[in-house]
């Protein structure tokens, strides 16, 4: 039975051997299977017993094709938007692209690099304080500490938590959490920047701040994807919209198509 | 279609795709990737070493005296009991004692640890990308930096009680690389195999104790009988402990046979251990 396994994954993070006008990232064929098991977990017993009695490995109970046959190609300075029902992928999709899961078929290309903001403060450790957690983070994100040094300033600059700097990380509200790996994030300026539904929970001026922050990095021809749901931001931010369902791209085109369209097929199919 | 007549040119059409012909040089690009990989994340080994290293003595009154606190209460204990009960008359006892049971504390808490080094992760590997052989790396580094302060420490201690200084301590680091390489080529393969079936890291805390025991720490090689002795050699972990033993205890030079075994295990146990790892380094997020 094949199990999922990275076929044919290349990933490089020299962005200046990219030629103009080659995509930074590109699938092909991209498929995601989840297989999940009776009881979870396949205990040793369980193996010993199959190996016994020869059954065939762990038995199946679902196979879940997360995503399908994805194709892509998204271009320098691209910002795509992708709309989609919950379950549609679209968070599978940005944890392929920044190289969590790898992908049961197919073959991806990266070129650049990512800085993806999927969950709040993924590797941060809440016991350092803040100030540490920028270089930790930093470092995951492939920045040198001599060079992550140099933003700390800026990053307290415009999440205004300086006066934080040295308190740990589990006394931060999850507000200053979210403000603090979004700015970490955007300061490296990253090739590419991934962000899962992040812009919500903070207040009304820092959502603007983060908003002026994209277009700027935007201008800077870098890639930025994000997923959300708040059509507005999405039509504000991005030029290019995906939508997605059932693990596959439905429809690709200009945002603002896609998010009418997507509206007006939900909302028909809500009152239907 | 054509239809050929005469001499056909064989047929080569494979399906499924064969493979690329030369698994060496498939592992070869593995490495090199890797290589490039862990320099690229050296910081983030760094920085996770010596927080954790921070974290765990932080707060506590004792700090670092806690993890010698530990093997010097055993060494008293070991020591009387064998003295007094056994009757074992030897001053040295507690130098062979401290000798054998550091090397092998260092060896169970990396293995232990390790075991459970991916799991404990979950956290960060499902957020963000990090090649995972720094979990092992990791722990291994954890406890190598405290097994090295406190030989020195717990080396220090016993002077008085008879270790003695020789030139042969010289060739101690060479014991504590060989040790450490075969350590982690076991943590890699604990830390496979549990987090594919969890029951392993249960199994892996007994069949360290019962290792622990077949092992000459406590008891000494010469008093077991002559014809014993060489199944001693069927343990994979008794020349290490051996190369302890021989360069503090006895303070002489190891002899090659030891050095040579001892080197040999540990390269099988990697490269055992880094196969391992990175046949299922991919899956391991679907296991969380």
């Amino acid at each position: 039975m094949p199990r999922s396994s990275a076929t044919r994954t290349s990933w490089s993070f020299d962005s200046k051997r990219v030629a103009q006008g080659e995509p930074l990232v590109e699938l092909r064929d991209i498929s995601l299977k989840f297989v999940s098991y009776f009881d979870k977990q396949y205990s040793l017993k369980r193996a010993a017993l199959d190996l016994i009695l020869r059954r065939s490995g762990p038995a199946p109970t679902s196979e879940f094709w997360a995503l399908s046959n994805i194709n892509l190609r998204i271009a320098k300075g691209e910002r795509i938007g992708i709309v989609g029902s919950n379950g549609a992928g679209k968070s599978t999709l940005l944890r392929l692209l920044s190289r969590i899961y790898p992908p049961t078929s197919g073959s991806i290309r990266v070129r650049g690099s990512i800085a993806p903001l999927i969950e709040m403060g993924a590797g941060f450790n809440p016991e350092l304080s803040g100030n540490e957690n920028i270089l930790l983070n930093g470092a995951m994100l492939g920045i040198s500490k001599v060079e992550m040094q140099k933003k700390v300033d800026g990053i307290f600059e415009f999440t205004g938590l300086r006066e934080f700097a040295d308190l740990p990380l589990k006394y931060y509200s999850s507000g200053m959490y979210m403000r603090l790996a979004f700015a970490i994030a955007t300061e490296i300026e990253p090739d590419i920047l991934l962000i899962d539904e992040s812009l919500g929970t903070g207040d009304a001026a820092f959502v603007d701040k983060a908003k002026a922050r994209i277009t700027g990095l935007l201008d800077r021809s870098n890639v930025v994807v994000i997923v959300s749901h708040d059509m507005t931001a999405l039509r504000e931010l991005c030029e290019r919209g995906l939508w997605m369902h059932k693990g596959r791209i439905i429809a690709d085109g200009p945002i603002d198509q896609i998010v009418d369209d997507y509206l007006t097929q939900s909302f028909s199919l809500a009152s239907a | 279609m054509t239809t050929r007549t005469g001499v056909s040119v064989p047929h080569t059409e494979y399906f499924p795709q064969p493979k690329p012909p030369r698994l060496a040089w498939r592992w070869a690009s593995i490495v090199a990737d890797d290589r490039s990989q862990l320099t690229r994340f050296w910081p983030v080994i760094q920085n996770m070493v010596s927080q954790e290293l921070r974290v765990r003595y932080q707060r506590s009154v004792l700090g670092f005296f806690w993890t010698l606190l530990n093997p010097i209460l055993m060494m008293t204990t070991m020591s009387l009991v064998f003295s007094q009960v056994f009757g074992v008359d030897n001053k040295l006892y507690a130098v062979y004692l401290f000798a054998g049971m550091v090397p092998w504390g260092f060896l169970s808490n990396s293995v232990t640890e390790s075991a459970f080094c991916i799991i404990a992760s979950e956290g960060l590997i499902r957020k963000i990308y990090l090649p995972k052989l720094i979990f092992p790396l990791t722990k291994l580094l954890i406890n190598l930096t405290t097994f090295i302060l406190s030989m020195a420490a717990l080396f220090v201690l016993l002077i008085p009680l008879g270790a003695k200084l020789s030139f042969s301590l010289l060739l101690l680091p060479v014991a504590v690389l060989l040790l450490a390489i075969f350590t982690l080529g076991l943590g890699l393969i604990v830390a496979t195999m549990n987090t594919f079936y969890r029951d392993c890291g249960h199994l892996v805390a007994v069949f360290l104790q019962a290792w622990y025991f077949a092992t000459p720490i406590m008891y000494e090689l010469s008093r077991l009988p002559e014809r014993v002795q060489w199944r001693l050699w069927l343990n994979p972990v008794f020349p290490f402990i051996r190369l302890f033993q021989v360069i503090i205890y006895d303070g002489r030079f190891p002899d090659l046979t030891t050095f040579l075994a001892a080197a040999g295990v540990a390269l099988v146990s990697l490269g055992v251990g880094y196969a391992a790892f990175k046949c299922h380094e991919d899956k391991l997020v679907f296991r969380l």
